[in-house]
């Protein structure tokens, strides 16, 4: 019998039943526990098609950089992205036209406004940043391609880059963010004013529509994250999301501005770059360690996800993911990922 | 600390649901509490040894792998059929023998991470010191789990080389799982064989610790099922056999 030297098959196997029977995922299976009782917030209703998410919807993954996912609950259902596609197309913009012109466009500070306010910066009349529906909208406007279609196939074949597998649009949604938008139609009319965006009005506002939203997993979000994680690297597939140069532009932008006007609040508590999304989303990571996805579509008044804070304030915690932290942490995170004998309690 | 015990074999018919029921009883005679989970889903059958009668029988596995009921709500008390004194008890958890539950399973599969779930919240619901998982014959995404999760991992062989192959893979795949500890129980040895001869080879052969070895035994055969031989027959040396095999599963 030809014997397969590496044994690929079986190590594969073998790890994915280790992440399900490890420590890590037992911790993660008792915060699910815990925090599927907490039913405070409200399910998103802008739109009548985001109504239909259920409260109960409640799904943590985290990834490894050797590629390991640990997950606990409705980690295969599919939600649209909304927000937390700003931060990915950023870095699409960015690979476009480079750092310097971007810049020229959008901002990166932060606003204590909403993240749908109708306001630019008076000086340089560029959208404070990439994660307000304003500099959102001048992104995606940046995104090269010929026409909505190819735009959009672009937008599409870079999130399979970050996830490994093909996403699509949920069409209702979209169209009704189109019905709706005329709040981002006149922000996008106002930046047009300022030249700030190209005259492709329409079209752009249609793809943005449409970037927001793409059908993600909460394994999709844990898997984003961990690419970014992983200087732009899918730790399973082994292809290239992002352009390495990218990666702290995008991860910066995340960590000051991706939690809408709780970022500060977030950077203190939580300390991981973010997005999250009105669909129940939120993506998180700790650079070089792992990538955190969770969804639960109950938010919270500034339109995050109050479950999904909630287990990343733990994970912080616990485990001393914190970007600043540098106090030992309660568990240590190598021994809780492995198996370790000193983590074995039932 | 609560232990799992999974028990094992890469082929059918080795014993291994006969054995399991039996291990179970004598650790359950110490005091201990202890539960036991039939994870051979297509085809399951301990539930036999404990007596635990078909109309007894409402909530199983597979009503917990559909989310129909929590898994402690299909764990049934059998101690009353095992004469255990206080505070020893077993709860089995039977897997369904209705075809059509068979089928389901067979047909849409399940989640092989609700299984470990599942083992947890048994443990800390019904407070156990020992869970017992009897498996399926040969290697699946289950047994895989169930290899990886355990304290202690047990496998059962007949001296056969069909066994003897099989039990090679079975521990290739539990070290690349990182098992724990593992030991091996033969079973249904004749009993003209020399026993010492045997235990060397095979601990030699696998490089893991033979726990016991069991004679091929008419009066196990006679019984046919209809309840735990160790109960039965407390003072037969089958019986002490298995005493040792517990012995060895108590220490840390």
């Amino acid at each position: 019998m030809a014997e397969h030297t590496e044994r690929k098959d079986l190590a594969s196997l073998a790890s994915s039943i280790q992440a399900v029977a490890s420590p890590f995922r037992r911790y993660l299976s008792d915060l699910h526990e815990t925090y599927q009782s907490l039913n405070e917030g409200a399910v998103a209703d802008y739109i009548p098609e985001l109504t239909l998410a259920r409260s109960e919807w409640f799904g943590i993954c985290v990834t490894t950089m050797d590629g390991r996912v640990f997950e606990v609950g409705d980690c295969d259902q599919p939600f649209t992205i909304q927000s937390i596609s700003k931060a990915f197309v950023y870095g699409l913009a960015l690979e476009d036209h480079g750092r310097e012109y971007v810049n020229t466009k959008v901002g990166v500070e932060p606003t204590g406004e909403a993240f749908n306010s109708i306001v630019l910066d008076e000086a340089t009349n560029r959208p404070y940043n990439p994660m307000v529906n304003a500099g959102a909208i001048a992104t995606t406007d940046l995104v090269e391609g010929n026409g909505n279609t190819e735009r959009l196939k672009r937008m599409l074949d870079m999130f399979r880059r970050y996830t490994g597998r093909s996403h699509t649009v949920d069409m209702p949604v979209s169209l009704s963010e189109k019905a709706t938008g005329f709040r981002n139609r006149a922000i996008a009319y106002l930046m047009l004013n300022f030249g700030m965006v190209s005259d492709r009005i329409d079209e752009t506002l249609d793809l943005y529509f449409q970037q927001c939203s793409i059908l993600v997993t909460a394994r999709d979000l844990a898997m984003m994250a961990a690419t970014l994680a992983n200087q732009g690297i899918n730790p399973v597939t082994g292809e290239r999301a992002l352009d390495a140069h990218y990666v702290q532009d995008v991860i910066s932008v995340m960590m000051t501005c991706g939690m809408y006007d709780y970022s500060g609040e977030w950077a203190y508590r939580v300390g991981m770059p973010a997005k999250s999304g009105v669909g129940g989303g939120i993506t998180a990571l700790v650079p070089g360690k792992l990538g955190i996805g969770t969804f639960s579509p109950l938010l919270d008044a500034k339109g995050n996800s109050v479950r999904g804070i909630k287990v990343c304030e733990d994970l912080s915690r616990d485990f001393g993911l914190h970007i600043f932290n540098c106090a030992p942490a309660e568990h240590d995170l190598t021994a809780w990922l492995d198996g370790d004998r000193s983590v074995d309690e039932w | 600390m609560p232990r799992v015990v999974s028990v094992h074999s890469y082929r059918g018919g080795t014993g291994k649901s006969n054995f399991t029921a039996n291990l179970a009883t004598v650790v359950a005679k110490q005091g201990k509490r202890v539960g036991v989970v039939d994870t051979d889903i297509p085809s399951p059958g301990i539930h036999n040894l404990f007596c635990l009668e078909p109309e007894a029988i409402d909530k199983t596995l597979n009503s917990y792998l559909w989310g129909e009921s929590s898994i402690e709500a299909a764990a049934y008390d059998v101690s009353a059929n095992l004469n255990l004194p206080e505070p020893g008890r077993v709860f089995l958890v039977p897997s369904s023998f209705n075809a059509d539950h068979i089928a389901r399973i067979l047909q849409h599969g399940y989640d092989v991470k609700l299984l470990n779930d599942g083992f947890r919240r048994l443990v800390k619901e019904l407070q156990l010191d020992f869970l017992f998982i009897d498996t399926h014959p040969g290697l699946s995404r289950e047994t895989f789990l169930t290899i990886a999760i355990s304290h202690v991992l047990i496998l059962i062989l007949r001296p056969d080389k069909q066994d003897y192959q099989g039990t090679a893979v079975t521990i290739d795949v539990a070290r690349q799982l990182k098992v724990r500890n593992m030991l091996i129980a033969i079973n249904k040895a004749l009993p003209s064989l020399n026993f010492d001869a045997l235990r060397e080879k095979v601990e030699d052969a696998y490089g893991v610790p033979v726990a016991g070895i069991f004679p091929l035994s008419e009066e196990i055969l006679k019984l046919g099922s209809e309840g735990v031989f160790c109960v039965a027959t407390p003072d037969s040396p089958i019986t002490q056999e298995f005493n040792r095999v517990a012995q060895q599963l108590m220490i840390d």
